[in-house]
């Protein structure tokens, strides 16, 4: 039965056929030897490492174990006569196969690339590897105590911060992985499961049906993504002291693109695949979708630019007309970007929204940003020229024959 | 019945099977350039599909499961373009399912759909209604009808998926299009709201053309002047009039099963 609800769960995530598993695989050593030939080296401390591997696929884990598709498959399974702790080790069995394998792979392939290591260090990787996904699990069954494992994954980072260069230090993280087993051999099976929420959200009484209204209300639901927003605006704060040490006032741009990196507004209809059927069955959709859609990943990509500028303007002065309409260029041309691609290529054949949360196709706006910013900055007349190419552009999509739509 | 409002003949459409999933292929237009060569990965559902729809008719669908139903009222939809088809008219002239002016003559009730789930039944129908560009005036006697009273503002996504179907189908006989396609209206409705959606197909004839596909017999013998049976894709057969009893439909199905 264990073998049958692991097989059942690894079917899901991997495909009917695991095909996805030899595709990520083969992308992993395509990365590792791309990145490895190209003789790129930095050096990373082994406790930044180990720090990295843990909380990244802790993070993931944990994701998936939140994922709402995953509800919904543990809803059915869970009507079935279970042995729980069958039950709940296949499970976590399942999910860590699938963030290693599929996530936290790509990681390790470019640390291991990137930076020198020696086979022990190998091994503390891996073992860093089970303790996030086991970390992640237990905590998880536990988010009632939801202090307590703040607590525990507070301890934790602390120890790996102060003592993960120690050669010992691996034991110390395979201590607490047996820990996480002895959790999860106690939990409930029904404390993976995460019910929907019965509560009704009252609503004022409105006769239009506006979209930005929808914007805000899905924004607002979605918790990680007001959390990477709410990110992205501390990381304006902050960002005008390090640009100012880099190189000054011509690496603004490249501020600008970053603060474009708020992806998780850019997948509306690839998260939402009856939205994305109805935007395309309603008459209209191109103009009364897309344009709306469009300004509110403006109107959020603007919020921080605004707040970069401020403080870019508290701590350092000097911001200029120019500036502003660089913050104009990078926000409106990075959600115009990102609404063609949504409607033109949205992201498909996702398993858990785990996948789309790390899809790289998300990044390709931000990568052409930083790139145009990179240009930017080196001849900062281009950005006059990419203001006229960018007003060009809207014109030609706001009047491109009306038709199919 | 009046005149022809709706031809289609000898349409083929399918799904590629290598795709994960049906929408994967909403938005490839290469998809019907596709050649031969081909069709060995794609999952053909319907072949050799003729039919037509009158103007002010009640037509009804009805097959087994997998017969092709959902498909076809996709493709009317232009939410699958892997189809081909030697001619299809709409009100005489030829027909793009994607074309602006097509999309304004006709609305679709999805027999699932969690589409705007942001939005309160009343908010989406407003958004609906700007689309379309209409104004629409019996709303109130329809939320009465459908005893949704209680629900026009609480978010579609709080909704049962009874009270969601009603939403839509509110949506869709207030906006009174030219054709009106609803895929398993039925499903999910309380006994009431059944019968007052059983009046409301009987009489859309004043206003237009409604094309439903069910599973349910009697929901198809109550409502229809013209019912269409599915077999593999094909109708293989049609009932009119007085020939469309429970007993004859019945019939037609099990020798389908047979087959």
């Amino acid at each position: 039965m264990m073998k049958m609800t692991g097989k059942a769960f690894a079917k899901k995530l991997f495909g009917a056929k695991y095909e996805r598993l030899p595709r990520t695989l083969l992308m992993d050593v395509i990365i590792f030897w791309g990145l490895y030939i190209a003789g790129f080296q930095v050096q990373i401390a082994a406790s930044v490492r180990i720090l990295m591997i843990n909380a990244f696929t802790a993070g993931v884990m944990w994701q998936a174990l939140s994922s709402g598709d995953n509800a919904v498959e543990l809803k059915h399974m869970l009507m079935l006569p279970q042995q729980p702790k069958e039950f709940v080790f296949s499970y976590v069995a399942a999910l860590g196969a699938y963030t290693l394998l599929t996530k936290t792979g790509l990681l390790l392939a470019v640390l291991l690339a990137v930076s020198a290591w020696k086979p022990i260090e190998m091994t503390g990787m891996a073992i860093s590897m089970l303790h996030g996904v086991l970390m992640a699990a237990a905590a998880y069954s536990l988010r009632k105590y939801w202090y307590a494992g703040g607590l525990w994954a507070a301890a934790i980072v602390s120890a790996i911060l102060f003592l993960g260069n120690r050669s010992w230090f691996g034991l110390l993280l395979l201590a607490n992985s047996i820990v996480s087993i002895l959790i999860l051999w106690k939990a409930e099976v029904y404390a993976f499961y995460q019910c929907e929420s019965e509560k009704s959200h009252a609503i004022k009484q409105r006769k239009r049906g506006s979209l930005w209204r929808y914007f805000f209300r899905y924004l607002s639901r979605h918790r990680n993504y007001l959390v990477n927003t709410a990110a992205m605006w501390c990381v304006a704060l902050v960002m005008p002291y390090f640009l100012r040490e880099m190189a000054g006032l011509s690496v603004v741009p490249v501020g600008f693109a970053i603060l474009s990196l708020n992806t998780p507004v850019c997948i509306l209809l690839s998260c939402d695949r009856d939205l994305e059927q109805a935007v395309r069955f309603l008459p209209g959709q191109k103009g009364c979708f897309c344009v709306p859609y469009c300004l509110f990943i403006f109107s959020c990509n603007m919020a921080a630019d605004m707040i970069f500028l401020l403080s870019w303007q508290i701590q350092n002065g000097g911001v200029t007309v120019l500036m502003i309409a660089g913050a104009v260029f990078f926000a409106l041309q990075s959600a115009v970007l990102s609404v063609l691609l949504e409607w033109f290529y949205p992201i498909r054949g996702w398993k858990i929204e785990s996948d789309l949360w790390h899809h790289p196709r998300k990044y390709v706006v931000p990568v052409i940003m930083l790139l145009l910013a990179g240009a930017a900055s080196a001849w900062p007349v281009l950005l006059y020229v990419l203001l006229a190419l960018l007003a060009a552009e809207i014109v030609i999509l706001l009047f491109i024959p009306k038709g199919r739509s | 019945m009046g005149e022809t409002l709706l031809t289609v003949q000898n349409l083929s459409a399918w799904y590629n099977v290598d795709s994960g999933g049906q929408l994967s292929q909403l938005l490839s237009p290469c998809a019907l350039k596709r050649t031969k060569s081909r069709y060995s990965e794609e999952k053909m559902i319907l072949s050799g599909f003729s039919f037509s729809l009158a103007e002010h008719e009640a037509a009804g669908l009805i097959g087994l499961n997998g017969a092709g139903k959902t498909t076809f009222l996709k493709v009317i939809s232009g939410l699958l373009p892997t189809f081909r088809s030697e001619n299809i008219r709409f009100c005489g002239a030829p027909v793009d399912f994607r074309k602006q002016d097509f999309k304004l003559c006709r609305y679709t009730v999805f027999a699932e759909d969690n589409s705007f789930s942001y939005f309160t039944f009343r908010e989406y129908l407003a958004y609906v209604c700007a689309a379309y560009g209409k104004e629409v005036t019996d709303v109130p006697e329809l939320v009465q009808g459908f005893h949704f009273e209680e629900y026009t503002d609480t978010l579609l996504r709080e909704l049962s998926t009874g009270n969601r179907k009603k939403a839509f189908l509110i949506t869709a006989f207030a906006l009174k299009p030219r054709l009106l396609l609803l895929d398993e209206p039925v499903n999910g409705l309380d006994f009431q709201s059944t019968e007052y959606l059983y009046k409301l197909i009987s009489g859309y004839k004043e206003h237009g053309t409604v094309l439903f596909s069910s599973h349910i017999l009697e929901s198809i013998t109550l409502t229809s002047d013209r019912v269409f049976v599915l077999e593999n894709g094909k109708i293989r057969q049609t009932f009119e009039g007085g020939q469309i009893n429970a007993e004859e439909i019945r019939e037609a199905l099990h020798d389908e099963n047979d087959r």
